[in-house]
């Protein structure tokens, strides 16, 4: 028997019953829908009020950009009319933000739909998820610290804690390594002297093939990301060229211009000065997405598709610009100490699944 | 040997030759990089802590334990005291190692111990538990998510968060992983 609730009744009904997660129960309040919709509109005030152009672009892309790390959903585009094929469902809008800036749309925001598979669905993860994605112009990974602490003073409601307003510490990566784990990276720059430093840690040996990428990642996320303060936000800056992105490098250090923002220990958000640069550009495409292929060629996840001419926009007039990710769901659980992403999303993606 | 995307809590590991029981274990996606299991180990007999993380395709070698049923007596402050129910033979393990099982375990009850040779590794405690309520505390303001609360403490000396129905010598069903209320239960 289907039983039918009246809109109006419906609306009365509070709290709505929103998932059962890991065999709890979670009630989610109507008024977080409401905080959500709060949020979102500071958001766009906060843009708008600076010149920013709200922008919407494909969620369904025909290519993505390569990224080895990050696996996609795919889905077939199936025509009488035209030829058959495969779209992705995008990580990030960043590939068509980036060409809207070669357009010369100056700078651009974006609330996004976006997607990840295969990561472990958690409290702090949902496939699908909400990305405010924006872009500065003539801006440097610098300039868009502070923007990014007025957005969140912006967003703050009357019930946010302090530590979600506090000034932000900001923190080099390898500042951090030298707090946390007692480690000076600037000496550990090579394969072999990262697996001794590994070795004196007293982590296991591991794959003797491991990359120095890994490495660095099993050390930070054993020793320094669990002691990232939770009391106020932090930003981790100036990370390692051999974790590789389109962030353009800092001249004369083994750096990158990008930095990572931890609210509650949690990190909610990604920054870079973009890489601008034509031919590096493309070199990052040809050997990211031949890693991804090698990688993919034995778990069989997806290949997207990538677009080989991708690099050609970035000619000479293409702007300095710096570009910054914020996970809004995550945001959302900050700005009003919510524990779990079920807590913030209606219909949480973790309600359909069954344990492997 | 096991992929480190397999590792649970409560599992057996052999790490550098030593059996290490998994007490945490999350799944974490850094920024730019692949997944890894961020595992949490204490050592069953002397209670040291170990910290791992390890890529989620690669192995870890995982101890094929026996499961026992065991009859919890008591701790001391020290030590937590069992017997096995088949052979009646008394057994101790470092509170240290499970500090919180103090007060999710009931004296005279029984519990699976797994036993890697005579050596004891893990409790098992069963993921949803009946208490009664030996003691209601004045309600908490209600906070906008969960509604009114307040805290009780059950026989074991466990602290849960209630709705304020909930009374004295009631029982309640607890999710012992996270320590929440998941309902009354009516005799």
């Amino acid at each position: 028997m289907t039983c039918i609730v009246r809109r109006k009744q419906y609306r009365k009904m509070r709290p709505c019953l929103t998932g059962m997660a890991s065999g709890t129960m979670i009630f989610m309040d109507i008024e977080f829908v409401r905080k959500r919709s709060e949020l979102y509109q500071r958001i766009r005030d906060f843009f708008n009020s600076k010149d920013y152009l709200e922008v919407e672009t494909p969620i369904l892309s025909e290519t993505l950009i390569p990224e080895s790390t990050i696996s996609c959903f795919s889905t077939f585009f199936r025509s009488e009319f035209h030829s058959s094929r495969d779209y992705y469902l995008i990580p990030s809008p960043e590939v068509h933000m980036k060409r809207l800036i070669g357009q010369g749309y100056g700078n651009i925001y974006q609330i996004a739909r976006c997607f990840r598979n295969s990561e472990q669905i958690g409290s702090h993860h949902n496939p699908e998820f909400s990305m405010l994605e924006w872009y500065t112009m003539d801006a440097n990974y610098r300039d868009s610290i502070l923007m990014t602490e007025r957005l969140i003073k912006a967003v703050c409601t009357e019930d946010t804690p302090d530590h979600v307003r506090a000034p932000f510490e900001i923190l080099s990566v390898a500042e951090a390594f030298k707090a946390y784990a007692e480690l000076d990276l600037d000496s550990l720059m090579r394969p072999s002297l990262m697996r001794e430093a590994i070795r004196a840690k007293g982590l296991s040996e591991g794959d003797t093939q491991a990359s120095w990428e890994e490495m660095f990642n099993r050390l930070f996320l054993t020793f320094v990301e669990p002691e990232i303060s939770s009391e106020h936000p932090v930003l981790l800056i100036d990370y390692p060229r051999a974790l590789q992105c389109l962030a353009r490098p800092i001249k004369g250090t083994p750096y990158r211009e990008r930095w990572e923002l931890y609210i509650g220990g949690i990190e909610v958000a990604n920054c870079y000065t973009e890489m601008t640069e034509r031919s590096t550009v493309k070199s990052y495409f040809e050997e990211e997405f031949a890693q991804l292929c090698s990688i993919r060629a034995v778990s069989g996840e997806t290949i997207p598709d990538i677009d080989e001419t991708y690099h050609e926009m970035f000619t000479d007039d293409y702007p300095a610009c710096s570009g910054v990710a914020i996970g809004l769901d995550r945001l959302l659980m900050a700005i009003h100490s919510i524990k779990t992403i079920q807590g913030v999303i209606l219909f949480p993606f973790s309600d359909t699944i069954g344990k492997r | 040997m096991i992929k480190a995307g397999q590792v649970e809590k409560g599992m057996a590991l052999l790490m550098k030759g030593q059996p290490f029981i998994v007490v945490e274990r999350e799944f974490v996606n850094p920024g730019k990089g692949s997944a890894f299991a961020r595992i949490k180990m204490k050592s069953p007999t002397t209670g040291q802590v170990l910290r791992e993380t390890i890529k989620t395709q690669d192995s870890v070698e995982d101890i094929s334990v026996d499961d026992k049923d065991c009859q919890y007596l008591y701790n001391d402050g020290e030590m937590y005291y069992f017997m096995e129910n088949d052979t009646f033979e008394q057994f101790e393990i470092p509170m240290a190692t499970f500090p919180d099982y103090k007060v999710l375990m009931k004296d005279g009850d029984s519990y699976r111990i797994s036993m890697w040779g005579d050596k004891p590794l893990n409790i098992v405690i069963p993921y949803k538990v009946i208490y009664i309520v030996a003691e209601a505390q004045e309600a908490v303001k209600g906070d906008t998510v969960q509604g009114a609360s307040k805290i009780v403490t059950t026989e074991t000396g466990l602290k849960v968060k209630v709705p304020i129905f909930i009374k004295q010598g009631e029982k309640i069903l607890v999710n012992t992983e996270t320590k929440e209320y998941l309902e009354r239960v009516n005799n």
